[in-house]
């Protein structure tokens, strides 16, 4: 059963008839100056010299003229990490103070989902991050990131168990219905629209009798085979569509995109990154960062860099890995060089 | 001696005002103006989350998870009233530890969005003090707790920080983020009190409604007692007309509805409602919850303030038109 129960959540009421019933959103007579508020450009201030810190260590990764990802300055002679998914294809990086410098890649750490660049320049005194990787008390702390145009940062409180965050398999995107031998095999019940099964030519009703090559009859069994496979994997099913036997290939998708279509959290959400799981270890922040702001670093009051914004996965829930995390990965590669 | 008594007083008034200047606590200020402020804030948040955190609960039934928080030793806790849906339904809590209680869904208004519950299981429970009556107001630092997207042991949970930006009638507005699940969680201020409960969020991710706690004390008895106001009946049953805002003593009626049992009573703009069938309202909640219990034609007695005269009259309600 490629079925998981979808956050069943109670969620917000959010139609535009309760709305209008008493309409609120833009209706205070008085509200809070913008200036003031938690992100408002007089809290931003107190940060001082830690948000400088953090824009003139970050920088804007450019494809096609457009912003996918930002990266972290780790050295002074222009190395920076990136989120290695969102920033395929990157051609050049533009620092805080405008200037532009062609990029080149050096290394994928895939299991962190990170990517090294070197940008192209003479220059060997680039502003890098000071990092943080020892006595971490990160929970209920403030941090800080730099914002997309590097002209502002956002600001909140990172709270949440470090912890690590498992893989989540490739999915169908198929429900399970009947099964059992009698039946000789495990009935589709619905296809979701758009999904890989969707794709593939998969329709509801069908009956799956071999998931590569194996016999199932069980939805427990073509759970197992699909859940130790990623995403972009390829499966084999046999068929039976009425009295027909068909052979279908299935490139299987994520699961948090292929469920996130029903998921009213993640509609109310926005675009979230791709790969937001497997990962060895996150620390969680509620920072308002697109997804395009991912790579970026995470810092703490003090101006230290404390991660790199790896994830967003909600509208309230930013993952960045720790620097702890990331150090021995650098190191080892440097050692290399 | 009366004059000596004056400026003893004064002296008083005056050493109390100097010592309050002296101190302002950095989450009073208008804004932090520096690293030393924002540490302030941060170190007072740490300070109070460990007593806030025992009041929270995950809140489970068949048909989804909110949050809840609970605020007495016998185990009555606050959320919001789409969390229970309705009254008397039988609903588990959950603790930060994993462990689970029995509890069953009393009542509550779908017009704030306020609702109740109690557990069922004996206690004493953990609680939480709440606010009194008004003393939240907009650029008061607050933070959140909720379970969001639902209970995860993993996770634990998850603290966000913001400002009051907006505060009327039976809405608060924050900009301290939310998202489903976190439904029914308490907001508190910066004394570790219950000042709010986590109802809606808006489009934008800096904009979340809560129900001010003010809701809850207008209509306490009514929430406590398994009565769920809902807009069926709102609907449904009479209708009087009247736009109010509230004021200390009564509702000030800020407009008419033309044609309404208000308007043929000869109810006006500027007028004070000051009761009921015998029952003070000076919260709009509770005018709505009291209307609508009736049915339209039912007649009421109403007494209101006009110019200085206190004035009854007896009116029948109409039916509520779109």
């Amino acid at each position: 059963m490629n079925f998981f129960p979808l956050l069943l959540g109670i969620f917000f009421i959010f139609s535009l008839n309760f709305e209008s019933v008493y309409c609120k959103d833009e209706n205070y007579s008085e509200s809070l100056n913008k200036e003031f508020r938690l992100n408002g450009t007089q809290i931003q201030n107190a940060f001082g010299s830690s948000k400088e810190k953090a824009l003139n260590t970050t920088v804007r990764l450019i494809r096609n003229h457009k912003l996918i990802a930002l990266g972290t300055m780790i050295n002074p002679e222009g190395f920076l990490l990136t989120k290695a998914s969102s920033c395929v294809g990157a051609r050049e990086a533009v620092l805080a103070n405008g200037e532009v410098f062609p990029l080149k890649i050096r290394k994928r750490f895939e299991d962190l989902d990170l990517a090294l660049y070197q940008l192209i320049s003479e220059k060997n005194d680039f502003e890098f991050v000071r990092w943080k990787d020892k006595n971490q008390t990160f929970e209920i702390s403030w941090v800080l990131s730099a914002f997309t145009k590097l002209e502002e940062v956002r600001v909140g409180i990172a709270s949440g168990k470090q912890r690590p965050i498992g893989r989540e398999g490739g999915v169908m995107g198929v429900l399970l219905g009947r099964e059992g031998k009698n039946l000789g095999g495990v009935e589709i019940s619905e296809v979701i629209p758009q999904a890989a099964a969707y794709r593939a030519g998969l329709l509801a009703l069908d009956l799956i009798v071999k998931v590569d090559g194996r016999k199932v009859y069980k939805r427990d069994q073509i759970i197992k085979i699909v859940g130790a496979k990623d995403p972009g994997d390829l499966i084999n099913l046999e068929i039976k569509r009425g009295e027909r036997t068909k052979f279908l290939k299935v490139t299987l998708g994520h699961k948090s995109v292929t469920f996130d279509l029903f998921n009213r959290n993640l509609q109310m959400s926005g675009p979230v990154s791709k790969r937001k799981d497997n990962f060895p270890l996150i620390l969680q922040h509620d920072l308002p960062l697109p997804k395009e702001a991912m790579g970026g670093s995470l810092f703490d009051l003090d101006g230290n860099c404390v991660g790199i914004n790896i994830a967003r996965v909600d509208r309230v829930t930013t993952f960045s890995l720790p620097a702890k995390i990331i150090k021995p990965y650098i190191e080892e590669w440097l050692s290399h060089e | 001696m009366k004059s000596v008594l004056l400026i003893l007083l004064s002296v008083i008034i005056f050493l109390e005002v100097d010592a309050d200047v002296a101190e302002t606590e950095a989450w009073r200020k208008k804004f932090p103006e520096n690293k030393k402020d924002l540490y302030a804030i941060q170190h007072r948040l740490q300070e109070l989350l460990p007593k806030a955190k025992k009041g929270l609960v995950a809140i489970e039934a068949n048909d989804g998870a909110g949050s809840g928080v609970i605020i007495s030793s016998q185990g009555l806790i606050l959320t919001a009233a789409h969390v229970i849906g309705k009254t008397g339904k039988k609903m588990k809590v959950r603790f930060a530890n994993g462990k689970r209680a029995s509890a069953i869904s009393l009542g509550g208004s779908e017009l704030s969005d306020a609702g109740m519950l109690k557990i069922i299981d004996e206690g004493p429970w953990p609680f939480v003090g709440m606010a009194e009556n008004q003393s939240s107001q907009i650029g008061d630092w607050c933070f959140g707790l909720g379970h969001p997207g639902g209970f995860d042991a993993k996770r634990g949970i998850v603290v966000r920080i913001g400002r009051i930006i907006g505060k009327k009638d039976e809405t608060m507005q924050t900009d301290s983020r939310l998202l489903g699940g976190d439904s029914g969680g308490p907001l508190f201020d910066f004394q570790g009190k219950v000042i709010a409960i986590h109802s809606r969020i808006s489009q934008k991710p800096d904009q979340n409604f809560h129900v001010p706690i003010e809701s809850f004390q207008a209509n306490w008895d009514f929430f406590k007692n398994e009565d769920l106001l809902t807009f069926n009946e709102i609907e449904k049953g009479g209708f009087l007309g009247v736009a109010c805002e509230e004021e200390e003593d009564g509702l000030l009626v800020k407009s008419i509805v033309p044609n309404s049992a208000a308007a043929e009573a000869g109810l006006q703009a500027g007028d004070v409602l000051l009761k009921v069938d015998d029952q003070r309202v000076n919260n709009r909640e509770k005018l709505t919850i009291i209307i609508s219990s009736k049915k339209p034609n039912e007649e009421v007695s109403i007494e209101y303030r006009r110019e200085n005269t206190t004035n009854s009259i007896q009116l029948k309600l109409g039916i509520r038109s779109n």
